[in-house]
This record gives structure tokens, C-alpha cells and sequence, in this order.
């Protein structure tokens, strides 16, 4: 008896721990609300199940404990009753499931609109990678990548000329737009992560991938790594400012093209020149 | 197909009786015996092994950004001074399908019983494994002569050697392990050990012409094998 | 050395069965007539020193309790491991000593051990080679001495596992995935020695285990009693049937990959390894692709989760129809459940690896494969609690553990609707939802399957019973502590912490998190301790527990029904035992006692409504 007792408690506490519990997930700021509902709509289903199913354990073990004069009911299958469980059960599951489809059909086909953001990862840092005014990213080589191309970047390729690089763990974006994280890695496997954004993806040395999101909320926000990639893994942090249309262009105006670097190393390269001659 | 005689037992019609013989008391495969069904599930386990090996091979050979090199050229032998695509690789396909061809016969005259044909085709087909391995050492040493490596490779993607050698070294292992349980077997089929049912040294069991059934078995599998790696390696 | 073999006796010849023994009176009837035995006899070696007795020995029962020993002996290396974990987690302070090459070797090797070292070698190596003979009635493993070897493959694979400690470098600290290429870099510790030793030992643990699989398989198969049917086989045998069948073929991939890795790390092979850059140079690796390694990883991986669940699955139905006193509820459902969930394993690996980078369009088919398994593993989980519903139900100890297997399963499989559903695994991945998910459903529930078998089976073993008292108190502490660690921490992924953190630092949305955090540490080590309660019980019982007799439970499967408890080498003495029914047969409305056993021949019980034979 004292046992059904526990458990009944065991499973109202998990039910009060969900109601009251300080520790949820943390404010949205992305576009991503619909995955917030599906995770509710499985906590519903889910929950209820959880419930039912022991709340009817428990039942069991009160009205059925063991007497010496009652005998059990003999009843090898109940053919209806299974039938029954079972439509049951994969209606409720293709419920859970349709949904889940549906927004994930989203994720993966990003609007026309969003800007691409090449997110470059390495034991253990973060560095980022703008389009310039054509919009468009130019193509990379892990080979390529110096001290004086820190990207990588092919320089035969004229997309990449406008590149807007930003060697820090600090990134800025626009509020209301979305934006295409295009991921890779230049030694292991790492994972772009903001947990107010909801969304994530694995950085794969070798091969480029993607998600997107929409960040809708005003403020700073931090950068994990989501996926382990060795000993500094739990140090891998960055910071996101998610800005307003005016502030994001200043800051954008701020930072420097490829062209720029190129530029730059061309005259300390040229002065150092000078100096050799003199 | 005649159904083995179980004393005591029907056989069912039909595919319901299919099902009902599967399902019945004591045995699955009904006068199949306990090695055998053995021999049959450790090859499907080992076919899984294979297969994951030659999966991971085309995958291999897909993503590598290097080319792949042609294996026509890579794997052609000079014979005469012409050089002829394939041409070892074919003789020692012919062997080793030639060795599955005598170790049949050997099962055939082993449940004969007769002793002397059974250990002579066993001989026969270790030799044509030894053979076959012999053929394959002569061709893995032609490749790093040419400085094919395992993670290297001058004809193209380094993927190539990784593959090649991971794969017919794996196999060449299982024909290699085929060899000696096949000259130990030669042995224990000419000193009469399968006759008299003498207790083997490890397991102490009874030995019986059926281990020569199980170990062609395991012969023909990897001959199988062979013609799945022969055709992804040298025809792809 | 002939006295050695029990030479073919002639038992198996009797055409037609007499009924004798207790109740029958020598009269021949023909409802009780089993067709006679297909095979002879086995022929078995009997040891008769103690090397070949109790070391080197080809009894299964005893290469049960080794497997059984060893992997508790691991399991126990691998408690300790996660204390250690769970003390930096809670109690930073405390654990100076702790760096974190230490913290990422312990995560690995304590998943490592856990996963495949303890549950693997205890279900099928442990409960599989104990139970399979004697609930099939069989007198062995087909293969005894391939089974010895067996076991001494597996006691290799440990030592090189564990070896990994005292190598330069020590054990491989990947994380149990072992995912490359940081596996075999230097930046993960462990990169040297350890990992390759890591893929050793799980190499030889793959064919270690290929050669118990195989007898488990054939045993199943091929050596069944007479009468013994398949759909008379006691759902324990299904499960680590089936989970045997999932494990010859999954193993394979594990080995491929394990062998793959090792050569990349010894022969520079670059199968799962790109172009790298590192301290700025280009490694010489190149053109292999890492999602390569996790697909094969996965495919041995998931089948895995229901390696160790499956016998689960089987043993927990036949703990609750003997405790309950009642049938277990839809047998046949159960038993196609089982093989169902076993193939459909083979279809969903890559759930793992949703935001693994793999072409988006599989995310749509193995959400959908794997929302699929939900359903006959709900089947079971009703036909569990259908099992209780008017039953007689005994709340002894046995039963404790199973009530707290289905809290907990149930549990664990409704967040693993959450983990599978794709959409709902990108904001849950890779953080402590996925730890609690997977603690619960293949952490606690398995371990509650087999506290409740050891209070089940100890008695069969030893010929003692374990003392119910400190059983209890072994199991409020287990479930309680074992609850509130993983209950809570479901929200800790929620919050968006990801796994595998050394330390937090002072993330801002997680400093809330941090007293969660000693509480957890807290009810762990407690857990932990609790379980030395058991080994205590099971010393003290060996020598003082109450002598078992023969099936203290009043169970019907055979095990119980041997000529003498423990059973001896050959299980049976003369004469093989003959099935004369399925093993539930317990309240059977008309029979004199609540249970009637496998071997009671129909004719004893003509007056009862049985309805499956």
C-alpha cells in the first residue's frame, strides 16, 4: 500500500515540478515559435499519457494487491482492446508527427531574402564571414587560409573581393531579417549555437551547411558550441547583437573588406620594401 | 526439394504450414544440423561486415574531390610487352571460383565416405587459396612498388590505395584463415578422424564429415565475396 | 578420457510420452503425446578440475555468472566514473584536482563502459547465457567451449579497455560517439594510446560477442525441448533473441568503423578525415568525409538502445505475469512488438544525427520510421499495466522493481517522442534533454530490469533467497534518487545547456540552473551508494539467506522445474524436460493452485479452462 502511495506522489510531483518549476526554456527571440509549439503540443500528448499510464499503475496496485482467497482473472488477449490501443496510439503518434514535418519542411528551405553569413569554426573560435554589395560570398579553401587570408578565400574568385570579414567571436544582425548560417569548420566537428534562437546545425570540416533563422528581438546573446570538439569545447563561446536596421548598417560600415586587407598588407609589404631599400 | 525426414513429424502445406513448421517445438530448420545453422548466421553477420566495408566504399569514392583513378589502367599487367587490362585479377577469379568447384566435390565425396577422394579435393582447394593469396601478395606488392600507399596514392584520390588494401587485405585475411583450416582438415580427413568420430583437440567433440559441409560453406562465401569486390573494385 | 562425456544416453527415443511422475498413474493418453526428440542427446565435456570447472569452464550457467561479475565489476568502475563527473558538475570547488581532459576521459569511458560493457555483457552475456538453456530446456549452449571463449574475449576486451588508464596520454576522451576527427587529433585527450586501444577493445569485444551470439542464436533455434514451440518460449527468451539477431548484425558496423578509425590514426589513412587545418598548417589527412563515421557509428548505435532493451523488455513481462499471478496480457502481441521494434531498429539510425549536416531530406524519413517504433512500443507498455489490471499482485520486492521500471520507461520514451520528432530535436540536441532522455529510458529502466531479475533469479542461482527488507530500502533509495536526478535535469536542456560543458562559466540564463545542479550531484552520489546495499544483501544471503527450495515464486518456466536448485551442469539429470503448454498459464480458473507449470501434461489439468496451450 505504502509503495502505491509513493508512487502517486512520485507522479503528482512530476506533474507540480512542470507546473512551478523556475527552470524553462529561455525567451524566444527568432522565428522559430513554431518549434516551441510543437515541443508543447508534446509535452500535452506526451504528458498525458505519462500520467494516464501510471495513474492506472497505480490503480492496479491498490485495487489488485494480493489475497490469499482471490484469484486473478484469466484472460490471455483481448483482441478489440488491442486493436483499439493500437489505432489509437498511431493516431495520437501521426499527430505528433505531422507537425513536427511541417516545420521542419520550413527549416530547410530558406526565404529568398535572407542574408548569407559564413560562420568559420576552428579548435576553439568563431569568425565571420558578410557578403558584400553584390550579396554574394566568395568560394574558400581551407589550403588557402594565412595570416593574410584569414578565410581562406580564393582570390581568383571576384565574389569574394567585398567580402565584409569580421575576425571575432562578435557578430551583428539585422532585426527582422533573415539571415542563412552557412557553416563549416577547418579541423573538427563544431555546432552554432544560440539557445534563444531555437536553431542549430553541425559545422563539418570538409562540406558547407546551413540553417536559417529570423531573429526578432532587440539585444545581446550568447554564442555556444553545440557540439564536443575536444578539450575546449565548453570555452568555444561567441556573442550575438541582434541591432535595429540603423544601427546594423553603422556597424557594418565599420568593418573591413578582403579588398581592404589586401590593401593593407599590400602597403605594409610595399613599406617594408622602402625600408629594405634605404 | 525433398523435406528432410523428421520421425514424428508432418510437414505442412502451404505457406501457412511453412509458417507452422518454422514455428514448431524443438527446432527452427528441421534436420538442419546445430554447425551448420551456425555457419549460415555467422555468414550473414559477416556479409553485414562486407557490406558496411563496400558501402563505405562507394561513399568513399563519391565525396573524395581528388579523381579516382581508372582502374582499367591501374590494375593492367604487361603480358608480352602488351599491356592487358585485368588480366591477373582474372586468373585469380578463375582459381578461387575453381577451389569453390572442388571443395563441392569434397563435401560430395566426404559424406561417401571416402576418405582418400575427400582429402585430396580439400588439398586441392587449400592450394587454390594459396594460390589465390599468393596472387594477390604478387599484385599488392606490383601496386606499392608503384607507390600506391594506403594513404597515398600517385594514380589519384589517396582514397583509392585506403580502400584497396583495407578491403582485399580483409578478404585475403578470411581466405587466408580458410587455408588453414583446410590443410587442418586434409589432415584430419586422411588420419581418419571424420570415420572414427575422434574428439576434436579443443572442443572435444565427435568429428563428422558434416565440419567439411560447414567449412565449404564458409569457402563459398568468400568466394562470393570476392565476385562483389572483384566487380566494385575492378569493373566500376 | 572417455569417463569424461556422458555418451550418448538414449533418452530422447520414447515414442510415445506416459504420463508419470506425480500425479499420473502410467496410463498412456493420447493428449498428452509429444512427438519424440529430432536430435540426440547433447554430449557434453564436464570438467573436473577447478581450472576447467570454475575458470576455463564450458557451463553456461557459469560463463553466465562470469559475464555477469566481470560486467558488474565494470558497471561499478563505470559508477565511480560518473561521481567524479557529477562532482565537478555540482561541486566545482570540490574538484580542483579535476582538469578537463580529465572530465571529457571520464564522460567517454563511463559512457563507453555503460553502453556496451555493462548492459550488452550483462543482458545477453549474463541473463542470455544463464537463462536460454534452462528456459528452452536445453542441457547447454550448442557450442559450449566457442561460449567459454567467448567470455574470455570479453575478459580481454576489459583489460585493454581498461588499460587505457595507465597509458601516456590515458583513455580516449572523444565522448562515447567517438566521432572523428577529433577523436584521433590532438586537442581531445586521449588521442594517442587511448583511443586506439578504445578501438581494440571494442573490436574484440565484437567478436567476443559474435561467438556468444552465435550459441545464444542456435540455442534458440535448433535446441529447444520437446513441445517447446516458439510461441511457448517465455518473453525473456524472445527478447535476448531477438536483441542477439539485432546484435549479429549491428556489431559489424561498430567494426568497420572501429577498424576504419584505427587505421586513419595509425596508417594516415584519411576515410572519415578532410583537409584540416591545425595550429596553422594543413595535416597531411584529406577527401574523407566525417558524416561517414556517423552513419555506420548509428547504425551499430541505435539497434544498440534496443540491444539493451529488448531483454529488458522480455524479462520485465515475465517478472510482472509471475508477480501479478496472472498472464501476461496479449502474449502474441508482445512477442511481434519484440521482433517489430527489433527490425524496425535497422531504419532509424540517423535520427542521431538530425543536425549532424547530413542532406535535410532524410530528417522527413527518419522522423517518420522512427515516430513509427512509438507505437508497438506502446503496445507493450499497455499490455504491461494490462498485465497488473486484476491480477493478484504481489508488492514484493521483484514487483517494486518492475512498477519503477514502467515509471521510468514510460518516462524516457515519451521524451524520446520529443528527441525523435525532427523538428523538436534541433532547439533539444546535443543538450541535457538528450542526458536525461537517454539516462532514463536506457539507464534506469534497464537497471530496474535487472534489480528486479537478481531479486528474481538469486534464489534459482544460489539456492537463497535475498533479504526483502534491505531490498526495499535498496529500491526507494534506487528509484527515488535514481528519478530526481533525471527528472529534473529534462529541464536543464530545456534552459539550453549543452552536454559535455566542463563548466558553465557564468552563462547568464544558466547561473539559475546551478542549484539544480548540487541537487542532482547530491542524489547521485546517494544512488550510487544505495547500491552497495545490494552487494551487501547479496554477500550476507549466500551465507544467511533463506534457503530457496524449489520455484519459491511459484513460477511455470522451466528454469524453475530443474531436478535440483541450482541446477548442475547438464540442467536436467536424466531425463530432458517435455512442454506441454506456454509459460502463463498462472489463475487458471478450475485449477487447484494458481499456477500451472510447462511440464503439466494436459490430462493432470483436464478439469481446468485453459486457452492456450
Amino acid at each position: 500500500m505504502h509503495a502505491g502511495i509513493i508512487f502517486l506522489l512520485v507522479i503528482v510531483g512530476s506533474v507540480l515540478f512542470h507546473i512551478f518549476t523556475p527552470w524553462y526554456w529561455t525567451d524566444i527571440a527568432s522565428n522559430w515559435g513554431a518549434m516551441d509549439d510543437t515541443i508543447t503540443l508534446t509535452f500535452w500528448v506526451g504528458g498525458g499519457v505519462f500520467v494516464a499510464v501510471c495513474l492506472f499503475m497505480v490503480y492496479c496496485v491498490f485495487k489488485f494487491s494480493y489475497k490469499e482467497n482471490r484469484k486473478a482473472e484469466y484472460k490471455p488477449e483481448d483482441k478489440k482492446l488491442e486493436r483499439i490501443l493500437t489505432w489509437a496510439t498511431t493516431l495520437g503518434v501521426a499527430a505528433l508527427l505531422a507537425p513536427g514535418l511541417i516545420v521542419w519542411n520550413q527549416y530547410i528551405n530558406v526565404p529568398k531574402n535572407a542574408i548569407n553569413i559564413d560562420v568559420m569554426a576552428w579548435q576553439w573560435g568563431w569568425q565571420y564571414r558578410l557578403p558584400g554589395e553584390d550579396g554574394k560570398l566568395g568560394s574558400t579553401k581551407v589550403e588557402n587560409i594565412n595570416d593574410n587570408n584569414p578565410f581562406g578565400i580564393i582570390l581568383e574568385d571576384p565574389n569574394g573581393k567585398d567580402d565584409v570579414l569580421i575576425q571575432s567571436d562578435v557578430i551583428h544582425l539585422k532585426n527582422n531579417r533573415p539571415v542563412k548560417i552557412l557553416l563549416r569548420s577547418v579541423d573538427v566537428l563544431h555546432n552554432w549555437y544560440v539557445p534563444q534562437f531555437r536553431a542549430k546545425m553541425d559545422a563539418v570540416p570538409g562540406v558547407v551547411t546551413y540553417y536559417w533563422f529570423e531573429p526578432n528581438k532587440v539585444g545581446e546573446y550568447e554564442v555556444l558550441c553545440a557540439e564536443y570538439c575536444g578539450v575546449g569545447h565548453y570555452a568555444m563561446r561567441g556573442r550575438v547583437f541582434v541591432k535595429n536596421e540603423q544601427d546594423y548598417e553603422n556597424w557594418l560600415y565599420e568593418q573591413e573588406t578582403f579588398s581592404d586587407l589586401i590593401a593593407k598588407q599590400e602597403e605594409i609589404e610595399l613599406s617594408q620594401v622602402k625600408l629594405a631599400k634605404k | 526439394m525433398s523435406e528432410p525426414k523428421i520421425e514424428g513429424y508432418k510437414f505442412k502445406p502451404g505457406y501457412s504450414g511453412m509458417a507452422a513448421d518454422t514455428a514448431s517445438d524443438q527446432t527452427m530448420f528441421k534436420g538442419v544440423h546445430w554447425g551448420k545453422a551456425m555457419m549460415w548466421i555467422f555468414l550473414l553477420s559477416d556479409t553485414f561486415i562486407f557490406s558496411c566495408f563496400l558501402i563505405s566504399y562507394m561513399k568513399g569514392r563519391a565525396s573524395t574531390p581528388v579523381e579516382w583513378p581508372n582502374p582499367s589502367e591501374v590494375f593492367a599487367l604487361n603480358a608480352f610487352g602488351v599491356p592487358v587490362p585485368l588480366l591477373l585479377i582474372a586468373i585469380m577469379t578463375f582459381v578461387l571460383i575453381t577451389s569453390s568447384g572442388t571443395m563441392a566435390l569434397a563435401v560430395k565425396y566426404g559424406y561417401e565416405r571416402n576418405r582418400k577422394m575427400c582429402g585430396w579435393l580439400i588439398l586441392a582447394t587449400a592450394l587454390g587459396g594459396l594460390t589465390f593469396v599468393g596472387m594477390q601478395a604478387f599484385e599488392w606488392s606490383k601496386l606499392i612498388h608503384e607507390g600506391v600507399r594506403p594513404w597515398e596514392n600517385p594514380f589519384g584520390a589517396p582514397q583509392f590505395g585506403s580502400f584497396f588494401f583495407m578491403i582485399t587485405g580483409f578478404h585475403g585475411t578470411h581466405v587466408s584463415i580458410g587455408v588453414i583450416f583446410l590443410f587442418i582438415y586434409a589432415y584430419k580427413t586422411f588420419a581418419g578422424h571424420y570415420d572414427e568420430g575422434k574428439r576434436g583437440w579443443f572442443t572435444s567433440m565427435k568429428g563428422d564429415y558434416v565440419e567439411i559441409e560447414i567449412l565449404g560453406l564458409y569457402w563459398h562465401f568468400v568466394d562470393l565475396v570476392w565476385v562483389f569486390i572483384f566487380a566494385f573494385f575492378y569493373l566500376w | 578420457m572417455s569417463e569424461d562425456y556422458n555418451d550418448n544416453k538414449t533418452i530422447q527415443a520414447q515414442s510415445s510420452e506416459t504420463i508419470s511422475g506425480e500425479g499420473g498413474a502410467g496410463v498412456t493418453s493420447d493428449t498428452d503425446y509429444v512427438r519424440p526428440a529430432e536430435v540426440a542427446d547433447q554430449d557434453l565435456y564436464h570438467g573436473h578440475s577447478f581450472i576447467t570447472k570454475w575458470v576455463f569452464c564450458q557451463d553456461a550457467k557459469v560463463i553466465g555468472v562470469q559475464y555477469f561479475l566481470l560486467a558488474t565489476f565494470t558497471g561499478i568502475i563505470g559508477l565511480i566514473l560518473s561521481w567524479l563527473m557529477r562532482l565537478q558538475l555540482g561541486f566545482p570547488e570540490l574538484a580542483g584536482f579535476m582538469t578537463a581532459e580529465h572530465y571529457y576521459q571520464f564522460v567517454t569511458m563511463h559512457g563507453m563502459i555503460m553502453v556496451v560493457y555493462f548492459l550488452t555483457a550483462l543482458f545477453l552475456g549474463g541473463f542470455g547465457n544463464y537463462l536460454i538453456p534452462l528456459m528452452v530446456g536445453a542441457r547447454d549452449m550448442v557450442f559450449p567451449y566457442v561460449n567459454m571463449v567467448s567470455f574470455w574475449m570479453f575478459f580481454v576486451a576489459v583489460g585493454v579497455l581498461l588499460a587505457s588508464f595507465f597509458v601516456p596520454g590515458g583513455p580516449t576522451g572523444s565522448g562515447w560517439t567517438l566521432y572523428p576527427p577529433q577523436a584521433i587529433l590532438e586537442g581531445t585527450p586521449g588521442s594517442g594510446m587511448g583511443i586506439i586501444l578504445m578501438c581494440v577493445s571494442l573490436i574484440l569485444f565484437v567478436a567476443g560477442f559474435t561467438m556468444g551470439g552465435l550459441n545464444y542464436l542456435i540455442t534458440v533455434l535448433q535446441a529447444r525441448t520437446r513441445g517447446m514451440t516458439l510461441m511457448r518460449m517465455p518473453l525473456t527468451v524472445w527478447g535476448i533473441f531477438t536483441a542477439t539477431v539485432l546484435a549479429m548484425l549491428a556489431f559489424p558496423a561498430l567494426l568497420v568503423s572501429a577498424l576504419m578509425m584505427s587505421l586513419d590514426k595509425l596508417l594516415g589513412t584519411s576515410f572519415f578525415m578532410p583537409t584540416i587545418l591545425k595550429a596553422g598548417e594543413v595535416l597531411e589527412y584529406g577527401g574523407g568525409t566525417p558524416i561517414l563515421f556517423q552513419h555506420l557509428f548509428w547504425f551499430f548505435g541505435h539497434p544498440e538502445v534496443y540491444i539493451v532493451a529488448l531483454p529488458a523488455f522480455g524479462i520485465i513481462s515475465d517478472l510482472i505475469s509471475v508477480h501479478s499471478r496472472k498472464n501476461i496480457f496479449g502474449y502474441r502481441m508482445m512477442v511481434w512488438a519484440i521482433v517489430i521494434i527489433g527490425a524496425l531498429s535497422f531504419f532509424v539510425w540517423a535520427h542521431h544525427m538530425y543536425v549532424s549536416g547530413m542532406h535535410p531530406w532524410f530528417g522527413f524519413f527518419f522522423a517518420t520510421t522512427t515516430l513509427i517504433i512509438a507505437v508497438p512500443t506502446a503496445m507493450k507498455v499497455y499490455n504491461w499495466i494490462l498485465t497488473l489490471w486484476r491480477g493478484n499482485i504481489r508488492l514484493n520486492v521483484v514487483m517494486l522493481w518492475c512498477l519503477g521500471f514502467i515509471v521510468t520507461f514510460v518516462n524516457g520514451g515519451i521524451t524520446g517522442i520529443f528527441l525523435g520528432n525532427v523538428t523538436v530535436d534541433v532547439p533539444l540536441s546535443d543538450t541535457y534533454f538528450v542526458i536525461a532522455h537517454f539516462h532514463m529510458v536506457m539507464g534506469i529502466a534497464p537497471l530496474m530490469v535487472i534489480m528486479g531479475a537478481v531479486y528474481h533469479w538469486f534464489p534459482l542461482v544460489t539456492g537463497r533467497m535475498l533479504s526483502e527488507k534491505l531490498g526495499k530500502w535498496h529500491f526507494w533509495f534506487t528509484f527515488l534518487g535514481a528519478y530526481s536526478i533525471y527528472f529534473p535535469m529534462h529541464y536543464l536542456g530545456f534552459i539550453g545547456v549543452p552536454r559535455r560543458y566542463f563548466e558553465m562559466y557564468d552563462s547568464p540564463y544558466v547561473t539559475s540552473a546551478v542549484g539544480m545542479n548540487e541537487f542532482i550531484s547530491t542524489a547521485a552520489f546517494i544512488v550510487g551508494a544505495a547500491q552497495f546495499i545490494l552487494i551487501y544483501n547479496i554477500v550476507t544471503s549466500l551465507k544467511i539467506g533463506k534457503p530457496a527450495g524449489k520455484n519459491p515464486w511459484q513460477a511455470n518456466s522451466l528454469e524453475w522445474l530443474t531436478p535440483t536448485v541450482p541446477p548442475e551442469h547438464g540442467n536436467w539429470g536424466d531425463k530432458l524436460p517435455v512442454v506441454h503448454r506456454w509459460p502463463y498459464d498462472f489463475s487458471v480458473p478450475g485449477a487447484k493452485e494458481d499456477f500451472i507449470t510447462q511440464t503439466t501434461p494436459p490430462s493432470e489439468v483436464a478439469e481446468t479452462e485453459v486457452e492456450k496451450t
